[in-house]
């Protein structure tokens, strides 16, 4: 196995990671405050706006995100009559797809830390004068992050690697390249080093996440 | 006039009535201790004057001002108002864990009362000498111990320079040996004329610092008065029995 031939791999594999990143990072910049969003449609007074969320996360979450990307790619321009105009460039139709999934998960997660957060915090930042919104802001939100930051983390990681369904609706990413040179070469090699592409990305993810609850451990 | 004024306050939770027509008046510069046993309504009322529990019926009234007038409650803003001259301090501290000391003394005046910077360093600076806490200005409450971290949230409450300041059972989430630290804080606010009122299981305090006893027991005040008075010479049996069991 020559040097060489792993350079002119990896070209189109980088180049693949390259939209694997670009999906990862739209996806987790639009889905984490997204998710936030829909957490504060549950707990929402406004029962309406709680059930719909409700049913939202129940839906994203209850079904396959396959499933979903297939949908919003080539199921949508099949509705009759509006159809048409529903036809996405694919891959900002499954962009859109893993930022709606994700947002559920996103929602949970931020769901769970608000859960565990004493309502002492409320009651003194209200006894204290502070509005909702600052005590939301300034006193919840921070400690809330602490708290999910773990899950945020594990969920960012199986993003990284969910990226791949990307290959599933034919848009041309990392693992789509792997493939392409395992069958034009039949060497097995591709599948290793898109496995070790992944793992410096999943590792770089690691780290920077590691840093994040160092810093928020207020200690 | 009374700094605050209670008259037949009532509240439930569903069929269990908690408070049964509580009617009190505190007078500036009073220090109140609630005595009575667990379940007997007092953290309950406490919370009512500053609006951590919506009662049912009755009025109460801080400096004159009505919170809530038989049964009706005063407009939001008129509530923010109102409350703002109670500080209050909790059993288990609250105080703000991703805060540091500092922090926690600094935020409420800087996004409430939006006062500046330097006035709110200095009172802050101030009051953590008061309490014995400068060097720890830095350090966040996950590394202080409880009565530390009480003392913090009696700072953190005088920031907001309250006229009346509200205690929740302030020494009952101590160790034993921590317990005199916070008390010896609160005695000095109340030599300070600080108007304080003081749910409380400590009858040792209640009695060497408060000047007015409340006794409740079942939703009801049983006795109240002078605190001297209520302590040495009870009228009613249940404070007989309270104070026996409670002071031995």
């Amino acid at each position: 196995m020559s040097s060489e031939y792993i350079i002119t791999l990896l070209k189109p594999m980088l180049e693949g990671a390259q939209t694997t990143i670009l999906l990862f990072i739209i996806a987790i910049v639009l889905s984490i405050p997204l998710g936030f969003l829909l957490t504060l449609a549950v707990n929402s007074k406004v029962k309406i706006l709680s059930y719909l969320a409700h049913g939202y996360i129940y839906v994203m979450r209850g079904t396959p995100l396959l499933l979903q990307l297939l949908f919003i790619c080539f199921g949508l321009p099949m509705i009759p009559g509006v159809g048409e105009y529903l036809v996405l460039d694919r891959f900002v139709a499954a962009t859109l797809g893993f930022v709606l999934n994700y947002a559920a998960y996103f929602a949970e997660i931020f769901r769970g830390g608000l859960l565990s957060i004493d309502k002492g915090q409320y009651e003194a930042s209200k006894v204290l004068g502070m509005t909702k919104w600052q005590s939301l802001t300034r006193i919840i939100v921070p400690q809330m992050i602490r708290i999910a930051l773990p899950a945020v983390a594990n969920e960012s990681i199986t993003l990284v690697k969910d990226t791949a369904l990307l290959y599933a609706v034919a848009v041309p990413e990392l693992l789509h390249f792997a493939q392409t040179a395992v069958n034009r070469d039949f060497t097995i090699v591709p599948f290793f080093i898109a496995a070790i592409i992944y793992l410096v990305m999943t590792l770089v993810l690691s780290l920077f996440f590691k840093y994040l609850e160092r810093k928020f451990k207020f200690e | 006039m009374p700094i605050i004024s209670v008259s037949n306050l009532k509240k439930s939770y569903g069929e269990l009535d908690v408070l049964k027509g509580i009617s009190l008046d505190i007078n500036k510069n009073d220090v109140v201790a609630i005595i009575g046993p667990s379940g007997s309504g007092k953290s309950t009322l406490l919370r009512s004057l500053i609006h951590l529990e919506e009662i049912d019926g009755g009025t109460i009234q801080i400096n004159d001002e009505s919170l809530v007038e038989k049964g009706i409650y005063a407009k939001p803003q008129e509530i923010k108002q109102i409350t703002s001259k109670m500080g209050m301090v909790f059993q288990h501290f609250d105080l703000f864990p991703h805060l540091t000391v500092s922090g926690n003394l600094e935020i409420a005046p800087k996004l409430a009362k939006k006062e500046p910077m330097s006035k709110i360093k200095a009172r802050s600076e101030e009051l953590l000498e008061k309490v014995g806490l400068t060097k720890w200005k830095n350090a966040y409450p996950a590394n202080l111990s409880g009565g530390q971290k009480q003392r913090v949230a009696i700072a953190r409450a005088l920031m907001m320079e309250p006229e009346i300041l509200l205690f929740d059972e302030p020494t009952s989430a101590l160790d034993p040996e921590l317990t005199g630290e916070v008390l010896e804080v609160m005695k000095n606010l109340a030599k300070e004329k600080m108007t304080m009122v003081v749910v409380t299981h400590e009858m040792g305090f209640a009695q060497e610092v408060a000047t007015k006893a409340i006794f409740m027991d079942n939703g009801e005040v049983v006795e109240s008065g002078n605190a001297k008075a209520l302590f040495e010479n009870p009228q009613f049996d249940r404070t007989k029995a309270f104070l026996k069991r409670s002071l031995k």
